[in-house]
């Protein structure tokens, strides 16, 4: 465990050392969010409507900011270093922490942007944050073993969304369907949606547990 | 396996004949129901393709066979080239049975998705090429891709209203059963035989290969 939390403070303070991939996320973010609140200003979206655009919004985002943890590893050839020094399944677990709070820290700025420039109402604020979160962990759960794949080609950026988007598509599905409910009414249950984002996640990061030593040790 | 697969050149001409002259017209979809016996082995025949690319990508990482790294990827060429065949028929017989050839039904949705995670492999397996690794990492790919497949079966129909008929519906008299099972058969030999060509094709340019390479 110790190694672990040394390996994700590495990466912590590498991502604050340099700055630039967070602002470069986070600017994506808030753009996007800004476009599509300009574009479609004057005009009231509906619950759907919202619901569609915010998480395509926060896919696009984290694809966008996921994709350079491993990345990173590879252009610089720490990858190297880093598997000479620790196993894989350490490598694995603390990407996959450091993804799972970076993808958290998007998903706070994108909701706040979101919800303060589109007007409407969101009558179950409670189950909205945790909808939210349960949609946030189930994506950057299937997407850390995705961009270790993606790291390791050629046109890695284009390629990791291209490979992690029929992958991650069940939860998207689900997580539009939740928010729009969430946006609608008050009276709804977050339960079957956390249990189908926490079942997604527990399949995905055992077997990505079980093939990551595969990807990571292939040279 | 190539001698099995060779039972096509009689078991395809006789489900084609089954199909056209055994087959009852079908009741609610009259002459256009007879897709029924194209349209659900292509179906078939694609999901075949795609559980054998997965297993072989398990069989690879596990004991590192360069052969069952080859086959899968033939398996998964099969099956994408069958998804665009079920996906085209199914949409001319939803043009000829709901008004419309794009419906966003459950199992029309669920196709397109396998095309999508095909079009990935094939888009990865092209940008690793050189890298020592490709094996690897298309085979872990296609066992993430095949993890995900139950979820999106489970959240399809909370979202979409299935629009498809019941199996037990279409099939519900024997000489349609028949043909069915007829149909299914022979898509799966054709499946085989396919596999072998492609197989033997790439045995033939690995040899011409090693000739060349000895030559100079």
């Amino acid at each position: 465990m110790r190694k672990i939390l040394r390996l994700i403070r590495k990466d912590l303070l590498v991502e604050f050392r340099e700055r630039r991939s967070l602002f470069i996320v986070l600017s994506f973010a808030i753009s996007t969010t800004l476009s599509s609140a300009i574009a479609s200003a004057g005009t009231s979206l509906g619950a759907w409507e919202r619901a569609i655009l915010l998480w395509i919004i926060i896919l696009f985002a984290g694809i966008i900011g996921l994709a350079h943890s491993f990345t990173r590893e590879e252009e610089r050839g720490t990858s190297l270093f880093l598997r000479l020094s620790s196993p894989p399944a350490f490598v694995f677990f603390s990407k996959l922490i450091f993804n799972i709070c970076f993808f958290a820290v998007l998903e706070a700025v994108i909701v706040s942007a979101f919800v303060f420039f589109h007007e409407g109402d969101v009558p179950s604020p409670f189950i909205f944050i945790t909808i939210i979160l349960g949609g946030g962990f189930a994506l950057s759960s299937g997407a850390t073993v995705l961009s270790a794949i993606a790291a390791k080609s050629a046109m890695r950026g284009a390629l990791f969304a291209v490979i992690s988007f029929p992958v991650l598509l069940p939860v998207l599905i689900a997580a539009i369907r939740a928010t729009a409910l969430c946006f609608e009414r008050h009276d709804i249950s977050a339960a079957s949606e956390m249990i189908f984002f926490l079942a997604f996640s527990g399949a995905l990061i055992s077997i990505s547990y079980l093939i990551f030593p595969h990807i990571w040790n292939n040279e | 396996m190539k001698h099995i697969a060779r039972l096509i050149h009689i078991a395809m001409p006789v489900s084609i004949v089954l199909a056209f002259c055994y087959a009852p017209t079908a009741e609610v979809h009259g002459e256009a129901g007879r897709l029924l016996f194209f349209h659900v082995p292509l179906a078939w025949t694609a999901t075949i393709g795609f559980l054998v690319a997965g297993a072989l990508s398990i069989a690879f990482l596990l004991r590192g066979r360069d052969s069952h790294e080859i086959t899968a990827r033939f398996s998964a060429e099969i099956g994408l080239f069958f998804t665009v065949l079920a996906t085209a028929s199914g949409s001319i017989w939803s043009k000829l049975s709901w008004g419309s050839f794009w419906n966003w039904d459950p199992r029309q949705t669920s196709i397109i998705i396998l095309m999508l995670i095909y079009l990935a492999y094939f888009s990865l397996n092209a940008s690793l090429k050189g890298n020592e690794g490709r094996g690897k990492i298309t085979s872990a790919y296609l066992i993430i891709a095949m993890a995900s497949l139950p979820f999106l079966i489970a959240v399809f129909p909370r979202v979409f209203g299935s629009l498809h008929p019941h199996s037990g519906s279409l099939v519900a008299d024997v000489p349609t059963r028949l043909t069915l099972i007829a149909s299914l058969a022979a898509f799966t030999l054709l499946y085989l035989q396919i596999l072998s060509i492609r197989q033997r094709i790439h045995h033939f340019e690995f040899s011409r290969q090693a000739d060349d390479q000895k030559l100079q």
